[in-house]
């Protein structure tokens, strides 16, 4: 891999670059999140104490500040409530435009702004049903020790229901 | 003993696509702020506030006030510190110098902000942009500084109160039409309603016109307890009345209402309550129109007019020179662009322009003005109000 201009670069892996979270334990807690999305499912942190499900997932609870959570799966189809086509301005990593966005009520638990994928322009309107996508992203050569690991990595957008 | 707070001087780089670096802006901006007031002896700064947003990606700088006070040939001994809110950094270092002042623990506050946006490759801003919003969340979903979010936002409003595309058209053509006017804004041009109505599409229904654009450039402003600002100045002294800032949700999925932004609601209230101004009482207004549906909200949801009819209200000219409250005199975002920590410094002089008498396009008798900002995902906003008399 070459980095034009910064030649002691080269090969070098930068996370002030990385457009995706780091998922592993060692840097990050909620590393659970994305197991499970690697299972196609949607989950977030549940309160045992107060019953709050927040999202993004948390480890304290930002209603009652317990520590007490567990994991629960939420719905992975949707409702489309609107939708935006991006022509100009796509950031680098999310492909040719449009760039396709829609709100989405996630029955009821929250309303998303998310990305749509596998998605023609003028395709997708209102009332229309979305569903999880899940797809692999860079791994990450993490450090241990000597070694360098390739810690695999997903994230998620959403498709129409064909 | 109340310590009041004046604004006595303030000054700006040019604004654009501009040659130069990150430190070359800020020392353009404290010359023109010195120029603004030679009464000031920029000796006499006692603290340094610096507003910048990206210093660490597009210009691989933290550390940044030491750097500009050393820049801007000031020696703060009372606070030299950076502040960050992405889109209102600025006028949240006003607001944290204002209370520095008013509690004693400065006199006299040199606030500076500003960015170098435009890197040797353009593609790395709109990269940089991904960390603006909830990177691990909404980042991953390709929205940056967000024209999607405001397409959205525009789509709901015309959905919900029959806002039109033609209302957007007229925030671009008023705000176009005053940087005109201003020599250091990044566009010199007006547009006509056709051009607008027929520019490129960016995000439907925002088209180029109602986007700002990608800017460079710095600002400064410094604010004085009363007592040295009247010794400091000769000019109309203007004091900061109050100011406010609210958050309600950060990432996308949390925000409680499209169209109604309960955060502005919630920091106008607070300043004005704190001013003890009433909506009707503002006599101009530089809101954040960083896309031309945010100024038609922003009228509404400030209390300038009743919430849904933003739309009718500009196209009425309700928020241009000669209506209820002219806003974005000297071209806002839309006009002057947008280095993210030097817009709310350009909207304090501008505000302090108008209230002193001075201003290239004066509202005349103009008294009470307000500034407002948002930042990041609509997740924060930000709200000052000025005076010719203390609150």
């Amino acid at each position: 891999m070459s980095t034009p201009g910064i030649s002691i670069l080269d090969g070098k892996y930068m996370v002030t670059m990385d457009l995706w979270p780091q998922q592993s334990k060692e840097f990050n807690q909620i590393h659970l999140f994305y197991e499970y999305l690697k299972e196609g499912r949607f989950t977030t942190t549940k309160c045992k104490d107060c019953g709050s499900e927040p999202f993004p997932p948390r480890v304290m609870c930002p209603d009652c500040y317990s520590v007490n959570l567990e994991w629960v799966d939420w719905p992975t189809i949707g409702t489309v409530i609107d939708v935006t086509e991006e022509a100009v301005g796509v950031p680098l990593g999310f492909g040719k435009p449009p760039l396709v966005h829609a709100l989405v009520d996630l029955d009821g638990k929250k309303t998303f702004f998310v990305r749509i994928i596998n998605c023609k322009t003028g395709e997708l309107k209102s009332g229309d049903k979305v569903k999880l996508a899940v797809f692999d992203v860079d791994p990450v050569p993490q450090e241990f020790g000597r070694e360098v690991v390739e810690m695999p990595r997903v994230f998620y957008a959403f498709e129409p229901v064909k | 003993m109340d310590r009041n707070v004046c604004v006595i001087a303030g000054g700006m780089s040019k604004w654009g696509v501009r040659d130069g670096s990150q430190r070359d802006f800020f020392q353009e901006a404290a010359k023109a702020c010195y120029d603004d007031n030679p009464q000031l002896n920029p000796k006499e700064i006692d603290g340094l506030l610096v507003a910048s947003a990206y210093t660490e990606r597009t210009s691989y700088q933290t550390h940044l006030a030491p750097l500009v006070a050393e820049y801007a040939g000031i020696k703060p001994k009372n606070i030299c510190a950076r502040v960050e809110l992405l889109c209102a950094s600025g006028s949240s270092a006003i607001i944290l110098a204002f209370a520095m002042i008013k509690s004693g623990q400065a006199d006299v506050v040199m606030v500076a902000g500003g960015e170098k946006l435009y890197t040797p490759q353009k593609w790395e801003v709109f990269y940089s942009e991904l960390a603006s919003v909830d990177h691990d969340w909404d980042g991953g979903q390709g929205l940056g500084l967000p024209p999607p979010v405001f397409a959205m936002v525009a789509k709901q409003h015309m959905a919900q109160y029959g806002t039109k595309k033609e209302h957007l058209g007229v925030v671009s053509v008023k705000n176009r039409r005053n940087s005109a006017k201003n020599p250091k804004a990044q566009f010199q041009t007006e547009v006509t309603m056709e051009e607008v109505m027929s520019g490129r599409m960016i995000v439907p229904p925002l088209t180029l016109y109602d986007c700002c654009p990608i800017t460079d450039g710095a600002a400064c402003i410094v604010l004085a307890v009363e007592e040295k600002a009247k010794q400091m100045t000769d000019k109309p002294l203007v004091y900061i009345r109050g100011t406010a800032q609210a958050s309600v949700n950060n990432m996308s999925a949390n925000m409680p209402n499209w169209t109604t932004w309960e955060a502005l609601k919630i920091a106008a209230q607070q300043a004005y309550s704190k001013s003890k101004v009433d909506p009707k009482e503002v006599n101009v207004a530089m809101t954040h129109d960083c896309f031309t549906i945010s100024e038609i909200i922003e009228m509404e949801d400030l209390g300038f007019c009743k919430k849904g009819e933003g739309g009718f209200f500009v196209a009425d000219g309700q928020n241009d020179f000669g209506g209820q409250v002219p806003t974005n005199t000297d071209g806002g975002l839309l006009g002057c662009g947008h280095p993210f920590g030097g817009t709310g410094i350009r909207q304090g002089m501008e505000v302090t322009r108008q209230l002193r008498g001075d201003a290239i396009q004066q509202v005349p008798n103009a008294t009470i003005g307000l500034t407002h900002n948002l930042s990041g995902f609509i997740a924060a906003h930000t709200v000052l109000i000025y005076g010719r008399e203390v609150a």
